[in-house]
């Protein structure tokens, strides 16, 4: 509300420690990414137009930690996202597009994203979005199925997922070994509920690490996204391929 | 181990020699890392055969039956034209990355027998991972404009609703 994003003067935009995200420090801090598409909004997120010193405008579009579990995990301080400029990213759960449009501002005209989205309702929405960032290459395919989109797939520098499927750990595994660079990344957004929904969150969480693990995936660090999520957490590790 | 192997990208098939794979046949940390360096990679596969799509609708063509593990004739010509033939004892083998591919061209090409062992798969790996270095034929950033238009052409086809549509109303 109260448009609070307004008045770029008043904004100070400064450079997070993750390559590619900012800060907005006005009335509010903010994160925010460098839009690629100056001048349009993907979900009606705010934007905000700064001064550069050269004196043109640069475009920033405010990422909502509620509404993308990526932005959380950075807001609760994960130490490494692998996701960075000129970074390319093999992206499994697109849905709409909505944190991936971040993901490719993110990783600039340099990176690209491949956006995997098996949903056809959600995949047209992503194939909107992708048409206006060049850097995403929209797949709508099932993730376990990676043989059936191994020709739109290079290699990758890291695996992001937010399936939501009790067998996430294991499509992971799947897409990183047909196309994750060996000591790549992989970020996995964990919903305990859609994995046991019987279980205690942190059980499942340990079982998932364990998961990775057998699966050449060496874990690097566990946060849960608490206060925007509830029972979810981020898992990082690096693709140990020679283990 | 595979003699050959398949790789199939946007840009079209191509076929690979495989002239030393015994050296990285061991899972260690420095034989994976020399499936990173091209100047050693480079001397494990050779290039053989390429042959690019025709056009977009060739590409989306290809790319479906490739998805589906089915062997069309373009790909079926492509691998009779290029492949050796084979003797009598000994069939050509070929490291194929899907099984369900393996299996169509196992049964319509008599000659050839496929493999898709890990050792493939590695192999395989290192291919994407080199991309258009190992395809003299391309320049930097094919792969990837390929890449786009076939995924948005693939991507539009499985949305069986129409994308400019807001909505499909059910009356």
């Amino acid at each position: 509300g109260r448009g609070g994003a307004k008045g770029g003067a008043k904004v100070i935009i400064e450079p997070h420690r993750h390559a590619g995200v900012f800060i907005a420090r006005g009335k509010e801090d903010l994160l925010v990414t460098r839009n690629l598409v100056p001048g349009e909004s993907v979900y009606n997120e705010k934007r905000i137009s700064v001064d550069s010193p050269d004196g043109t405008k640069v475009e920033y579009r405010v990422w909502n930690p509620f509404r993308s579990k990526l932005a959380a995990g950075i807001l609760g301080g994960l130490d490494n996202i692998y996701i960075k400029p000129g970074a390319r990213v093999l992206y499994l759960g697109a849905a709409n597009g909505t944190s991936v449009s971040h993901v490719a501002d993110v990783v600039g005209p340099e990176g690209l994203v491949y956006a995997v989205e098996f949903s056809h309702r959600s995949g047209r929405d992503l194939l909107n979005m992708a048409k206006k960032r060049t850097n995403v290459i929209p797949i709508v395919e099932d993730a376990r199925h990676v043989q059936k989109y191994r020709m739109l797939v290079g290699m990758v520098d890291v695996v992001f997922a937010d399936v939501a499927q009790p067998d996430q750990a294991r499509i992971v595994a799947l897409n990183a070994a047909a196309f994750l660079k060996n000591e790549g990344g992989v970020v996995i957004s964990v919903k305990a509920s859609c994995i046991d929904s019987t279980a205690d969150a942190a059980v499942v969480f340990a079982r998932e690490v364990k998961k990775m693990q057998e699966e050449k995936i060496k874990p690097q660090e566990q946060l849960t996204l608490e206060p925007y999520e509830r029972d979810h957490c981020i898992i990082v590790g690096k693709y140990l391929r020679h283990q | 181990m595979a003699d050959y192997l398949l790789y199939e990208s946007a840009t079209g098939y191509s076929l690979f020699d495989v002239v030393g794979a015994d050296q990285i046949a061991a899972k260690t940390k420095e034989v994976q890392l020399s499936l990173q360096d091209i100047s050693k990679f480079g001397k494990v596969v050779q290039l053989r055969s390429f042959i690019p799509f025709k056009n977009a609708a060739h590409a989306l063509e290809n790319a479906n039956d490739i998805s589906e593990g089915v062997l069309n004739d373009f790909l079926k010509n492509f691998l009779e034209l290029n492949l050796p033939k084979a003797s009598k004892k000994k069939k050509v083998s070929l490291g194929v990355q899907d099984k369900n591919l393996a299996t169509s061209i196992k049964s319509e090409i008599d000659a050839i027998e496929c493999d898709t062992s890990e050792l493939t798969q590695d192999l395989l790996r290192g291919i994407r991972f080199h991309g258009d270095k190992l395809l003299k034929q391309l320049s930097p950033g094919d792969f990837e404009r390929a890449q786009l238009g076939l995924g948005h052409s693939y991507s539009r086809a499985k949305v069986k609703f129409n994308v400019n549509r807001n909505d499909n109303m059910i009356i």
